[in-house]
């Protein structure tokens, strides 16, 4: 098993199991608390008032607020249920999209020998380059002109590049990862016959869990929390997702509701944490390449 | 596309380009422009201008919930009148709003009808994306004999009424009356000059221990004002309205201020220079006085348990002016403009959709709807706001000029110029002439 | 190294970028092999022709001109080179993002790079609770970059702060961190260093693809824990740290969120937040110099991509590859 990094001195091995859990017990607690204080303060606050809130920046409130919660989940005409199914919807198809399309843009950089390959390698990695700011309104402008803008179903906009590959960064993932995958594995199954599709269906796909749970992890996570396109594809309350509506919660001009943002905001953060938890248990089942070797 | 061979630019220079890269540039527009073409010719089936006279119009504002609440109503309450017209109502918070709306306007959709300020205004007026409402006023459509002249001047734009106020407000002072009665210190009045402001914050640091003002030294809208009062303004035409002399001075009172204790450190300072009311220190418990709008009293109030005061900004009362918190504008390209006309004619001069919508955007435009308003509010930090706003109306000035295009780089460098020389980075005269020069810079390009 | 891949002798890196192609002598593609590379990566071809490609080339031709969003296209003004003699000659905030930028990459890259690395090879192993553990450290890095992130950072990290209330326990007087000029940058990069999240997770699905069996042979040979690490957790790892490592890099230099929600979007306090893609944002969208935002994206991706290729350059001296390429 990998050592848990720090060396330890040859000499402590003896008394080392008990210990050992023991510190590193202590140390990740240590660290935990530390990470999660922001966290705590963050739950702490739901349940102020508003000008608690604004006054008493402590851990606790002085009165007990748990009335953000309800009053974060009915503010708007569209209660606030329907923004976490439009979330997950988004969600969900992001990671399926992603997932499929740089998998299969990720094999053939890895492991396939074609044209102009080099040249395609650095244009996808340049694609990650340009800061995304400028490209907000000519791809407004493209997509309004193919007329994907403001449909009956106004993500179209927002899932059609996920299953394009679009997100270069998990095509450059993918490749890294599977180019930790020995080539004899490849060789073995050429040498009973498969092709480029049955080398990618039974020696690359089993293998790329790894990448592709990060992959699922990512893809779901960053289009939870992410803003910008969603706020300018979407004009219907009712098609708003999370992170939009979160903002509504504070017009910082006129009104300001922070105790049920505050609410809404550690609510929204539970789908996306069990999602991880989830989804990290597949990572915890190491691979053991060697029984593929036979 | 773009001009044909060669474009003079603002400083008078040509530009030539080699025409192969021309060539490929002027190839790859016209396909991103024509090819969308075939899509957009399919998207186009729903198009609102339906021929059976039924117009669906869309509207677009930011704010909070209960903004969005009164405005859906009012915009029913249209409906019902005019069974024909619908609305497709898109609201956002402050956050996020203008850059939607250039995004739209730059897809060639923006909304038929949009809330703007006065920050935008002429930016949007001066590229002709708001529709002149000059016709719909002359020909009675947009009926404008009830506003105070000043408060309609304020949204004319190079000549053009490029929107309308959908309500007036004004700068306000506000502070912390709990807190001075505690201290037995006197309350402060319209009317009393800077100097005596800072005398009477310094008191109010002394004995009650909290700072007594806010320094607003980086607050545009304070520096406006008392630029006004000095026979100044913040633009004259198409530039600045004042000299490094005038920013100077407006720095070193506010330098004095600090050294002599009246206002609170500066970390504290730029955490009260934030727009957000939540962050203002007269909530915060932070400093005695904020600067703020009368209008933004009521949400001040449910941010603190303590009592608060409102008047106006030190000086001469006649530095400050009938503004508008915010318009109504039309898009030029509107393919509904005279129905809009008639429905922002609607939300400000209709008595039923004026009552809706109460004070949330401000003082009603309309003079006599504004009265039925004021008589009816009920709650008391409006009604306290209302009192002091039309005490205040009588003695406005006459309206600036709306802001001009770069105002929003005018406002970011104030603060950075304010804040340097809080900071103790850059004496007030070094601050100041960085501030102009690149203000300058700012207004030409 | 202690590996059971046998180098190719055939495949030899020469230098320049290392994109995963083998190079030279293998022009041969095999039979088939060309076709299916292009069936593998038509999604992605397609994307980037329709989706990725035109806005790309089109925010380059913008960036020659002096378009302002709202302006429609036909009016547009080409400027030739004006936006990029601004940018280098007569526009000193442009300098000052570019130096905060760096500032920021230099110290924060490197450390939540280190921050994740541990964490992860403390949370490798798999034990009661691993799981609950992982999502706990990963919980900093869901926030994003909401509203609430703001607000909460704020009041750690302002004069009454939970930072300051900590270090009174050791009677340090603290300073009002996020509110001050020379600190705020730094309060800044400990949010960067905060949300180690993502590099943590890749770290350890990249620990799970380590062939277990190489730990046994090397424990066989009798290496202790600590060469374990070095021979064969290091190296075999080495093609998930290069990729954190330009991607962190990328990331650290296009930091936008933290300081747009720290600062309000204005970057403040007196500029020292202001990082050089909020500097873009503000240009191209509030101030509405969408041409200049455009050039100075352009300068940025060239930048970036040099410091990319010197990356993948020197890859290939200390990233190890399964596949038997580019050693």
């Amino acid at each position: 098993m990998v050592a848990s990094t720090v060396a330890p001195p040859v000499a402590a091995r003896a008394q080392r199991p008990r210990s050992r859990s023991w510190l590193r017990l202590v140390v990740l607690l240590a660290i935990v608390a530390v990470v999660l204080y922001p966290l705590i303060w963050m739950v702490g606050t739901s349940v102020k008032s508003q000008q608690e809130i604004v006054n008493n920046i402590g851990l606790l409130p002085e009165r007990f607020t748990p009335g953000n919660y309800p009053d974060g989940w009915t503010n708007f005409d569209v209660s606030f249920g329907r923004f976490f199914l439009n979330s997950a919807m988004v969600s969900l198809l992001t990671v399926i999209g992603n997932a499929v399309s740089c998998l299969l843009a990720a094999y053939a950089f890895a492991r396939l020998r074609f044209r102009l390959r080099r040249v395609w390698f650095a244009v996808m990695i340049g694609t990650l380059l340009l800061p995304s700011h400028v490209l907000i309104v000519p791809q407004y402008i493209l997509f309004r002109s193919f007329g994907l803008v403001g449909g009956d179903w106004p993500y179209l906009p927002l899932l059609i590049p996920q299953f394009l590959a679009t997100e270069a960064f998990f095509v450059f993932l993918m490749v890294q990862f599977m180019r930790s995958i020995p080539r004899e594995l490849d060789e073995a199954a050429r040498i009973d016959g498969a092709g480029p599709f049955g080398i990618f269906r039974h020696v690359i796909l089993p293998l790329s869990r790894p990448a592709l749970v990060t992959t699922a992890i990512f893809s779901f996570i960053w289009t939870w929390n992410e803003f910008f396109r969603q706020l300018v594809y979407l004009s219907n309350l009712s098609d708003y997702t999370v992170p939009v509506a979160l903002t509504l919660f504070i017009d910082s001009t006129s009104q300001s509701a922070v105790g049920p943002m505050f609410a809404m905001a550690v609510l929204s953060l539970l789908p996306v944490f069990v999602f991880f938890v989830a989804f990290q248990r597949m990572l915890v089942e190491g691979i053991n390449t060697s029984g593929l070797k036979g | 596309m773009h001009p044909a061979t060669a474009t003079s630019v603002p400083d008078g220079r040509t530009y030539r380009t080699p025409l192969l890269r021309r060539r490929f540039l002027r190839g790859l527009l016209a396909a991103v422009v024509t090819l969308p073409l075939i899509g957009a010719a399919a998207a186009c089936g729903d198009d609102d201008a339906a021929s059976d006279g039924k117009v669906r119009l869309s509207i677009f504002w930011w704010g909070g919930e209960a903004r969005a609440q009164l405005t859906k109503q009012a915009l029913d309450l249209y409906t019902e009148k005019n069974p024909d017209v619908t609305f497709e109502k898109t609201w956002q918070a402050n956050q996020g709003y203008f850059d939607k709306l250039a995004t739209l306007t730059a897809g060639g959709n923006p909304p038929d009808i949009f809330q703007i300020d006065d920050n935008f205004l002429a930016e949007y007026a001066a590229r002709n994306t708001t529709l002149d409402l000059k016709k719909y006023q002359d020909s009675g459509d947009l009926d404008t004999t009830k506003f105070p002249p000043s408060l309609l001047q304020y949204g004319v734009v190079d000549g053009k009424l490029a929107g309308l106020a959908a309500g007036e407000n004004t700068q306000g002072l506000v502070y912390n009356k709990t807190l001075l009665d505690k201290n037995g210190l006197p309350e402060p009045t319209t009317g009393m000059s800077w100097e005596e402001h800072v005398a009477w914050a310094e008191q109010v640091s002394k004995k009650a221990g909290i700072p007594g003002t806010q320094d607003p030294s980086a607050d545009y809208k304070a520096f406006w004002v008392w630029l006004r009062q000095q026979g100044k303004d913040l633009y004259s035409g198409n530039e600045l309205g004042f000299t490094v002399e005038d920013v100077t001075k407006w720095f070193e009172l506010w330098k004095g201020a600090r050294d002599r204790g009246a206002t609170p450190p500066p970390d504290v300072i730029h955490e009260g220079n934030a727009t957000d009311i939540t962050k203002q220190l007269v909530v915060t418990g932070k400093a005695a006085t904020s600067w703020v709008w009368v209008n933004q009293m009521p949400e001040l109030k449910k941010n603190t348990a303590d009592e608060l005061g409102v008047i106006a900004y030190p000086g001469d009362p006649s530095g400050q002016w009938a503004r508008a918190s915010m318009y109504w504008s039309i898009f030029r390209g509107s393919k509904h403009a005279d129905v809009a006309a008639d429905v922002i004619n609607f939300l400000v001069n209709d008595p039923e959709a004026v009552k809706l919508l109460g004070t949330d955007r401000g003082l009603p435009s309309n003079l006599d709807l504004r009265r039925v308003i004021s008589d009816d509010a009920t709650d008391p930090a409006m009604k306290q706001s209302i009192t002091v706003e039309n005490e205040l109306a009588e003695k406005f000035g006459e309206s600036p000029q709306v802001p001009i295009k770069g105002h929003s780089k005018v406002k970011s460098e104030l603060t950075k110029a304010a804040e340097n020389a809080q900071y103790g980075r850059a004496a007030p005269a070094e601050a100041a002439a960085q501030f102009v020069e690149a203000c300058k810079a700012a207004i030409v390009s | 190294m202690a590996l059971t891949t046998a180098p190719d002798p055939t495949r030899r890196g020469t230098g320049s970028v290392r994109p995963p192609a083998p190079r030279g002598g293998t022009g041969r593609i095999r039979h088939g092999e060309g076709l299916a590379g292009y069936v593998f990566l038509s999604p992605w071809l397609v994307g980037l022709m329709a989706i990725t490609a035109i806005p790309m080339l089109l925010s380059l031709y913008l960036s020659f001109t002096n378009y302002d969003i709202l302006t429609p296209w036909s009016e547009v003004e080409w400027v030739g080179l004006a936006n990029y003699e601004r940018m280098f000659i007569s526009d000193p905030s442009w300098w000052h993002s570019v130096r905060v930028t760096l500032n920021f990459a230099l110290i924060a890259v490197p450390l939540k790079l280190a921050a994740a690395l541990g964490v992860a090879l403390l949370l490798n192993r798999a034990w009661r609770g691993v799981g609950l553990f992982r999502g706990l450290f990963y919980l900093p890095s869901l926030l994003g970059g909401s509203v609430a992130l703001a607000i909460v950072w704020v009041n750690m990290f302002n004069r009454e702060g939970a930072f300051n209330s900590f270090l009174a326990l050791f009677g340090i007087e603290g300073k009002p961190w996020v509110n001050d000029p020379d600190w705020a940058l730094e309060t800044l990069m400990v949010l960067a260093i905060w949300q180690f999240g993502a590099p943590m997770v890749i770290f350890l699905a990249g620990l799970k693809q380590v062939p277990t069996e190489l730990y046994e042979a090397a424990a066989v040979d009798g290496a202790g824990k600590f060469r374990q690490f070095v021979n064969v957790t290091l190296p075999m790892l080495s093609p998930v740290i290069f990729f954190n490592l330009v991607l962190e890099t990328i990331n650290g230099f296009q930091g936008f969120t933290a300081a747009f929600v720290l600062s309000n979007g204005t970057g403040g306090p007196v500029d020292s937040t202001l990082m050089y893609t909020l500097n873009l944002y503000i240009t191209g969208f509030t101030d509405l110099e969408m041409g200049y935002a455009s050039a100075m994206a352009w300068v940025f991706l060239i930048a970036i991509a040099i410091i990319t290729v010197i990356f993948f350059s020197t890859g290939r001296f200390w990233v190890h590859y399964s596949d038997g390429e580019d050693r």
